[in-house]
This record gives C-alpha cells, sequence and structure tokens, in this order.
C-alpha cells in the first residue's frame, strides 16, 4: 500500500468521529430545547435576549456543570491513559517488542563503565551559508563544548562547506541523496553509528538553529545520571523580529514550553531542531524497521516520513526508549516571515503528524497523539459554531447588547491567554490580552489543520518546502 | 423597556428566537463552558498526585554510567 492511503485513512476517521462527536452533542441539546420549549419573552428585552443566549429553560444550571464535569473528566481520562501506557512500557521486560525499555537497557550495561559521556552532533544542511555561522558558534561557544561536529552538506551550491571548514569542523557531503534532511542524515549515520559506544551521543540540530549556553552541559549529565535514558529534546522558542506574525509564533512557542514543563519534561516530540540520541537507541531503531517499525530496514529516519522528527519520537516510544525534554535545554528557532510560508510549514507538520498516525495505526503508544487531533479537529467545531452565532446574533440585532454572564467566560480566556505567556514579556502579554487577534492566528491555524485533512482525503502528495535564507551583505559591502 | 423588538441589521430579529438558534445558541454555550474549564485548569497550578506517595520501588540500584556511584534517588 502507498503511504498516502494510510494518510488518507487516518485524516478521514479523525474527520469523522470529530464531526460524529460535534454532531451527538447537537442532536442531544435539540432534543431537550424541544423538550422543555422556547425562551419566553415577557422578562423584557435583556431578560428576553439573556435567556436566548443563556437559555435558563433548554441547557439547565446542571447541563451546564455537565459540561464542565465531561471536559475535566476527558482531559484527566486522557492523561491517565496515557501515564498507564508510559508506565507499561517503561516496566517492559519483553527485549523482543520493546528492546529500549528501562529494565533492559540497565540489565545490559549493569557493572560495566563505557566511557564518559561523549557528544557528536550533526548538523543537515541544504545552502545554509546564511544561518550555519551563527549555528556554529552558539555551539562552539557552549560551556561543555560537542566532542565532535560534523555539518551534513546535502547538495549545498553556496558556501556552506567552505563556512564549516573555516570554523575547524567536518563535513560530511551526502551522495546521490534524494531523501532530502532524512535521507543525508541516514547516510550520515550509517557512517557514524556502527564506531559508537554506550555512553555516545548523537545530536541532531537544524542549521537555523542556535543553542542557549549550558544545554549540552545538562543533556551530558542527564546522560551520564541515568544510562537507560536514550533521547533528550529541546525546548524550542522564537527569535526575535518579524513583528505581529512573530509575536503570534512566540506566543505558541511559549505555551508548548510551559505544557512540558508541567508535563515534567513528558516529550510529545523530539524535536529537530535540536535533540541527542543514544547511539545505541539510533542503532535499535534502525534494525527495527521494516519489521516492528515503517521504513527501510537500516534506516534510522523513515525517508517517507514528512515530519522525520515526530517519526522518530514515535519509533523510539515504541522501542521502550525512555525519553525527557528537560526544562534547561532551550533552543532559538527561526519564525516564518510571512503567512505563506508559516502556512507552508504548519501544512507540512499537520500532513506529516496524519501520515506518521496512519503508518503507526492505533497503538498504546499513538493515543496520546489521535486525541491530540480529535482534540484539534473538535476545536475547529467548536470556534467555527462559536463565531458564526456572533456573526448572525450581530446581523440580527441593531443595537450592542451586553451579556455579563458571557463577558465573565470572555475574561477568563483572557486571563489563560495573558497567564500563559506571562514569561514571554509585555509584548506577549500585550497580544494575549487582546484576545480576538490570538483568536484570528488560531482560525488561520484551522484553516490549516482543515487543509490538511483535506488534502490527505483526497490523496493530494504532500512536498516539503523550504525556506530560502537571505544571505546578510559584508559589513565591507554596505560601506562600499 | 419596549416591548416592541428594533429589527436587524440585515437578518430578522424573531431569527434568534426561533428553535434552531436556540439549539445553535445552546450547542456554542456548552462548547464554551467547556472550553473555559480546561483554561481554568490550564491556568492554576499543576498538582502531581504520585509526588504524595513514597513508592519504595524506586532507584535500589544506580542508573548512572559509572558502575560504582552511590544510588542517586530520584526527586
Amino acid at each position: 500500500m502507498k503511504k498516502w492511503d494510510f494518510s488518507r485513512w487516518a485524516g478521514l476517521s479523525i474527520a469523522a468521529i470529530v464531526s460524529l462527536a460535534g454532531g451527538l452533542l447537537w442532536f442531544a441539546v435539540a432534543a431537550k430545547v424541544q423538550d422543555g420549549g422556547g425562551a419566553t419573552t415577557s422578562e423584557g428585552l435583556l431578560l428576553g435576549l439573556w435567556s436566548v443566549l443563556y437559555d435558563t429553560q433548554a441547557p439547565s444550571l446542571s447541563a451546564m456543570l455537565a459540561a464542565v464535569a465531561l471536559a475535566l473528566l476527558l482531559a484527566a481520562g486522557i492523561a491517565i491513559i496515557e501515564r498507564r501506557i508510559t508506565a507499561r512500557y517503561r516496566r517492559s521486560t519483553d527485549k523482543t517488542s520493546t528492546p529500549l525499555a528501562p529494565k533492559i537497557i540497565m540489565a545490559a550495561t549493569r557493572g560495566v563503565f563505557a566511557g564518559p559521556i561523549t557528544i557528536t552532533v550533526l548538523i543537515p544542511a541544504h545552502n545554509e551559508e546564511a544561518s550555519l555561522p551563527d549555528t556554529l558558534d552558539s555551539l562552539l561557544s557552549q560551556s561543555q563544548p560537542p566532542d565532535r561536529v560534523i555539518v551534513v552538506a546535502d547538495n549545498c551550491t553556496d558556501g556552506t562547506e567552505h563556512i564549516a571548514a573555516a570554523r575547524g569542523v567536518e563535513v560530511f557531503r551526502s551522495v546521490e541523496n534524494v531523501n532530502k534532511k532524512a535521507g543525508a542524515l541516514n547516510q550520515a549515520l550509517a557512517m557514524l553509528l556502527p564506531g559508537q559506544g554506550d555512553n555516545d551521543v548523537v545530536m541532531i540540530m537544524d542549521a537555523d538553529t542556535q543553542l542557549d549556553d549550558g544545554f549540552l552541559a545538562a543533556a551530558a549529565s542527564r546522560f551520564a545520571n541515568d544510562r537507560a535514558l536514550m533521547a533528550v529534546g529541546g525546548l524550542f522558542y522564537g527569535e526575535p523580529g518579524h513583528g505581529l506574525i512573530g509575536q503570534f509564533q512566540r506566543n505558541e512557542y511559549i505555551r508548548y514550553s510551559r505544557e512540558l514543563k508541567r508535563r515534567r519534561g513528558r516529550v510529545f516530540v523530539l524535536t529537530g531542531t535540536a535533540s541527542l540520541f543514544r547511539a545505541a537507541g539510533l542503532r535499535a531503531v534502525a534494525a527495527a524497521r521494516g519489521g516492528a517499525l515503517p521504513g527501510i530496514h537500516g534506516d534510522v529516519y523513515d525517508t517517507a516520513a514528512l515530519t522525520e522528527d515526530n517519526e522518530l519520537t514515535i519509533a523510539l516510544k515504541s522501542l521502550g526508549a525512555l525519553v525527557t525534554s528537560p526544562s534547561e535545554c532551550t533552543v532559538v528557532t527561526e519564525l516564518m516571515p510571512t503567512w505563506r510560508t508559516l502556512w507552508n510549514q504548519r501544512l507540512r507538520w499537520q500532513r506529516g503528524a496524519l501520515e506518521n498516525l496512519g503508518a503507526y495505526g492505533v497503538k498504546p503508544q499513538t493515543v496520546r497523539y489521535w486525541a491530540q487531533q480529535l482534540g484539534i479537529g473538535y476545536g475547529v467545531i467548536a470556534l467555527f459554531g462559536y463565531l458564526s452565532l456572533l456573526l448572525v446574533m450581530a446581523l440580527s440585532l441593531d443595537s450592542w447588547v451586553w451579556f455579563p454572564f458571557w463577558l465573565g467566560i470572555g475574561a477568563v480566556f483572557t486571563l489563560e491567554r495573558v497567564v500563559t505567556v506571562w514569561r514571554g514579556g509585555w509584548r506577549a502579554r500585550g497580544l494575549a490580552v487582546l484576545l480576538i487577534p490570538e483568536l484570528c492566528f488560531d482560525m488561520f491555524l484551522d484553516f490549516v489543520y482543515l487543509k490538511g485533512i483535506f488534502d490527505s482525503a483526497v490523496g493530494r502528495r504532500a512536498a516539503w518546502t523550504h525556506l530560502q535564507h537571505e544571505v546578510q551583505p559584508d559589513v565591507e559591502e554596505v560601506g562600499r | 423597556m419596549s416591548a416592541s423588538l428594533p429589527s436587524g441589521i440585515l437578518l430578522p430579529e424573531a431569527v434568534l428566537y426561533s428553535d434552531w438558534f436556540a439549539v445553535w445558541a445552546t450547542f456554542v454555550a456548552i462548547n464554551t463552558l467547556m472550553y473555559a474549564a480546561l483554561s481554568v485548569a490550564k491556568m492554576l497550578p499543576k498538582i502531581y498526585p504520585s509526588d504524595w506517595i513514597r513508592r519504595r520501588n524506586r532507584r535500589t540500584e544506580t542508573r548512572g554510567i559509572y558502575p560504582d556511584a552511590e544510588t542517586v534517588r530520584s526527586e
């Protein structure tokens, strides 16, 4: 079966389940409204409208409370299921299905000292001469610098290799690679991994990303303190600049980091921007491909996956690996400067996520990811239902009417927006407190989500997009 | 308060008193309250009930890479 067949199945299932959930609630409400009769208008203008919008007869207080309870139970239920699944995999002793489970790794390395932790960094680069210098500087100036840095030059036609050589790092040139980043990394890893020991760690980082100081020292200490730990992921936040669209993305990343901290580092995605892997873990993934895992036997990365970092995370988790994303390991990543590039980036993420779910199916380790997709899907229904209701109401009234109850609810949403980006400073809080702009940004992301589901359902091939960096002119040139 | 209601900009105000609008408004109201509850949950400090339980099976041996190191108890 071709890969888009899987993704078609995943996208359509999500659309169907979400629509069913929305439909069921709608019919439940309709039955109740017919049962209870319409609202009375004898209470005057405000109360008449009040009872339409805060219908005291159809959705009783108990129905409202039930809605709140349902939401909290759903959220708690998903969290509990995820915890149980993680715990089950962590305690697994089945070498065949979970060769990376902590107990198995611990038993294999008990009483043996395989040397101190070493870090080899691989930086896949396709014409990255503009951003590579900053990336290398952030890496080489770490309090604990890496032991080895290899720039994986993939079909470069610019000065990428020259910049790498000038900074004294190694260059690995991909050979006849047609599989983009994943293909280039597979070639480099095939060269590197066989010579790596139990305490050797490979870091994969993007050429447009800068590590904050202390990243490598913190990661190395985690690996040294836990020999069962297979991967450490970076927490990314957005670079400065790019005006309003930049601030939207920064706010989004701040909320994501906050969420991960609240999860105590339990990872969703070992980000491709910067993550470290124990070599043994990557070797186990390569060995399992073509069998327990999708992809070609011997490849670390599945070249069919659009979002290879998300796929590798699910692959490692499927083999029982212990992974974490500590709050000390932060990286600055580039932001999309235009709505067009942001649209393309997010569409690729969305298609990638759907295809990975399709490739893995419904398994214990993918339950959390399915729930996430369903959650976003229901969010689309809820948001569009809400906005269209407001529109119809605005068009049916010629004067503005205030609804204290709903204003109060609006205040709760505003507060949540502000609290969750508090760490981002006044600009972040300023944007959040306005509520409406972020609501519009959410709508933009919802359209991307819908396009992703639609494209996967009709079997349209997804393609990689690559942001072309502009080379900053030299100071001398500017002065001339 | 006036008993006669003004008409809307584009749609008749009677729309707001129709059954389907009541269903729609209720549907949106329930959704909104669900998301409001989740928002409150996200804002409040998170509690970790597992911290309250002292488990016996934690770190009975060192998990570090140095076999001679003493056992470091987690958390």
